[in-house]
């Protein structure tokens, strides 16, 4: 589903420091850091800016700032973003959501119901970060949170594996995909007995038993 | 079975709901609230305790008619907590983060900054630590009550600090993989965890090493937190939380565990230990029965709507001290390991040819209605708007959620009235129900219409007798428990 972005973030010029945390936490890098001319009064010598084409109302930057200096303001005309799935052959799209081990059909980004599809379509189109996806899709822009081991994992699949940067303190915008139970059991099954064994108090067994019967009753239900 | 002598009927049946409060983003809940659901004609305090005579009698509770409201007592119980704990890791002058969640704050009130407090004392006076409070954030942080501000926490802690999801992480490889936590969280030479044993996200957690999820959960970053939702399986997320905790990195710094221990009416105990399996273990049991009831309880509604006015969002609005989660979960008794139930991604999950009961956890086909009075935006929703015809009482607060980028697509489903009395005749008008549930965060007590309160009663025997002979011993069975 498109998603219609209703706000956009002001920055406050006697408030903002130019600290630059809002620009590592904005999931479509909608902020950057300018020098502050002499007009905009105010701590510090750079001062953040917003870009209104790419900010898309996810307020992580309210959230962070330390010093109050961003505020949120309805646009007199929302906008629309996604990406048009028809655009990318249905079964490219089909073939990279079954290497990343995720359903075509699913909302993976519940904030904006996008599905698996529009976001291995961004990628297919030339999506090869989280936030290009975010850009194109609107995906990961609500909670930021939900969908994001989603998007990495179709980000790897196609190629594009996200590397930790190896300075954290300077850049936190995403770091890399987290281990899981399948990436861990592996797709012939082989890590099974040892996840089984580590984790007792677990159905671990009986959890993959039915996660594969539910995987066929779909693939059935598909054909 | 022992009673609480102080449950007095007649003053619970008058309790009222928590006021509604500031927003740590400016906004004023109040300010756009004509009158609380609770004040509607014809609604009931329903107390608990008539439900489930079998709930321990509480050491605290926030209102006199529920029983104790001396936090003295709390203070009591965790120092002698703080006492059972070996602190002796720590040396004088070493910095230690202790750390608190939100949760807390909202559910147990003072009682939960009391039992921090005297946490913080200890490592101050006792082991000559420097002690910071570190606050575990969440998605929907801008839209809660600022509790630092409200709970005065700058002035009770030395150092206070809220420590969003989004902020800096820092990695921990563990037996599943790297895993990146929130870095201030941890930039300690030790850290205290704490928690609250109130019952929310059974589905994610399902009362397996449910101690150990914020190691999964709060105290991680976004990539961590969507592992555990997207990477694991619905009874196995909980093993993410338990490698985190049982990491090196995690293990270099962790030196104990303070718990406070609540049932649907307040505080029953204060819980320290230095071994958190060994805690886990013994509050489980507790927590299964006390909870549990009430969960099959919520279970048995057959049809009602759900009407919210308070602070939390979704899932996390409180009706009778538990969350919306546990009705909206209701369709599949999660606490039952036999049942998967994976949470259906696409409405053809539930309907497809040969599944198997238990399997998939759709929504609570019950709920037939819902009304927003008053909640919390900034927790994803449109599931919950999608799912059930909703209607929103007032221009502003439905702005507010027109305008919440976690429900992107609320104006598609939700509708407008104008005031609360409009909005509950044309709910029960299309729903055919005047069954309701009002989720205003009044602890011990449902707010429930009539006829909802005239079912609970009628069913609640049954309820308990099924849990107490039936599911009680099978969720204690599959725990290793007894």
């Amino acid at each position: 589903m498109a998603r219609t972005v209703t706000m956009l973030a002001e920055i406050i010029d006697a408030a903002c420091t130019g600290c630059d945390l809002c620009i590592k936490v904005c999931p479509t890098i909608a902020l950057s850091l300018r020098d502050r001319k002499p007009s905009e009064m105010g701590p510090g010598k750079r001062i953040a800016e917003v870009d209104p084409k790419a900010c898309y109302n996810v307020q992580n930057c309210v959230e962070i700032c330390p010093h109050d200096a961003i505020v949120m303001h309805e646009l007199e005309t929302p906008f629309t973003i996604g990406t048009d799935v028809s655009m990318v052959d249905a079964s490219a799209i089909e073939d990279l959501a079954a290497r990343a081990g995720l359903p075509s059909s699913a909302g993976i980004c519940v904030c904006t119901e996008t599905t698996v599809a529009e976001i291995a379509a961004s990628i297919l189109l030339g999506a090869d970060t989280p936030e290009k996806v975010s850009l194109a899709t609107g995906a990961r822009t609500g909670c930021t949170e939900i969908c994001a081991h989603g998007i990495l994992s179709l980000l790897a699949a196609a190629g594009h594996e996200r590397k930790a940067p190896t300075n954290t303190k300077s850049q936190f915008q995403m770091y890399e995909m987290c281990g899981s139970l399948w990436s861990n059991v592996g797709v012939d099954g082989a890590g099974a007995a040892a996840i089984i064994k580590d984790f007792p108090s677990y159905p671990v067994a009986l959890e993959l038993q039915e996660l594969h019967e539910l995987q066929t009753l779909k693939a059935n239900a598909k054909v | 079975m022992q009673t609480n002598t102080t449950l007095r009927p007649t003053e619970l049946v008058g309790m009222r709901p928590p006021p509604l409060q500031p927003l740590w983003n400016g906004k004023v809940p109040a300010d756009i609230t004509d009158m609380r659901a609770a004040d509607l004609p014809g609604m009931l305090a329903l107390p608990l305790r008539a439900l489930i005579p079998t709930l321990p009698p509480v050491i605290w509770a926030e209102d006199a008619a529920l029983g104790p409201t001396d936090l003295e007592v709390i203070r009591q119980r965790a120092r002698e907590q703080v006492l059972a704990i070996d602190w002796s890791r720590i040396q004088p002058g070493k910095s230690v983060n202790l750390i608190a969640n939100p949760h807390g704050f909202y559910l147990s009130g003072e009682a939960y900054v009391v039992m921090l407090e005297e946490t913080a004392a200890h490592l101050k006076n006792v082991c000559k630590a420097r002690v910071r409070l570190r606050i575990a954030e969440s998605m929907g942080h801008i839209e809660n009550p600022d509790w630092v501000e409200h709970f005065k926490l700058e002035e009770r802690f030395d150092h206070v600090k809220e420590v969003a999801q989004i902020a800096r992480g820092i990695k921990a490889e563990t037996r599943f993989g790297p895993m990146w936590l929130t870095h201030e969280l941890f930039d300690a030479d030790y850290f205290v965890h704490t928690h609250v044993t109130e019952m929310r996200e059974g589905y994610l957690h399902r009362m397996l090493d449910r101690l150990y999820k914020p190691f999964g959960m709060a105290y991680t970053r976004v990539e961590t937190r969507s592992a555990y939702h997207l990477g694991f399986g619905p009874r196995t997320g909980q093993m993410l939380a338990r490698a985190v905790f049982e990491s090196e990195f995690v293990q270099q710094r962790y030196v104990g565990t303070m718990v406070l221990d609540t049932t649907p009416e307040g505080v029953v105990g204060v819980h320290g230990d230095n071994d958190l399996d060994a805690l886990n273990k013994r509050l489980t049991v507790s927590v299964l029965r006390n909870y549990g009831t009430l969960i099959r309880l919520m279970a048995a509604i057959d049809e009602c709507i759900c009407v919210f006015d308070g602070h939390g969002s979704g899932v996390y609005c409180y009706a009778g001290g538990i969350a919306f989660d546990n009705l909206f979960s209701a369709n599949i008794d999660f606490l039952d390991l036999d049942n998967m139930g994976m949470l259906a991604m696409h409405k053809d999950d539930l309907t497809l040819p040969g599944l198997q009961p238990g399997m998939v956890m759709g929504f609570n086909q019950s709920i037939k209605y819902v009304v927003m009075n008053y909640m919390a935006a900034g927790v994803p929703q449109a599931f919950l708007f999608k799912a059930y015809p909703t209607v929103v009482v007032g221009d502003t607060l439905y702005k507010w959620h027109s305008n919440d980028p976690s429900s992107a697509t609320f104006q598609t489903y939700a509708q407008k009235s104008p005031d609360l009395h409009s909005a509950m005749a044309r709910a029960v008008k299309e729903s055919g129900t005047d069954k309701v549930l009002i989720y205003d965060r009044t602890p011990g007590v449902l707010r429930v219409s009539e006829s909802l309160a005239n079912f609970l009663i009628q069913v609640a025997p049954a309820v308990l007798a099924d849990v107490e002979q039936n599911r009680l011993p099978k969720w204690l069975a599959q725990r290793g428990l007894s």
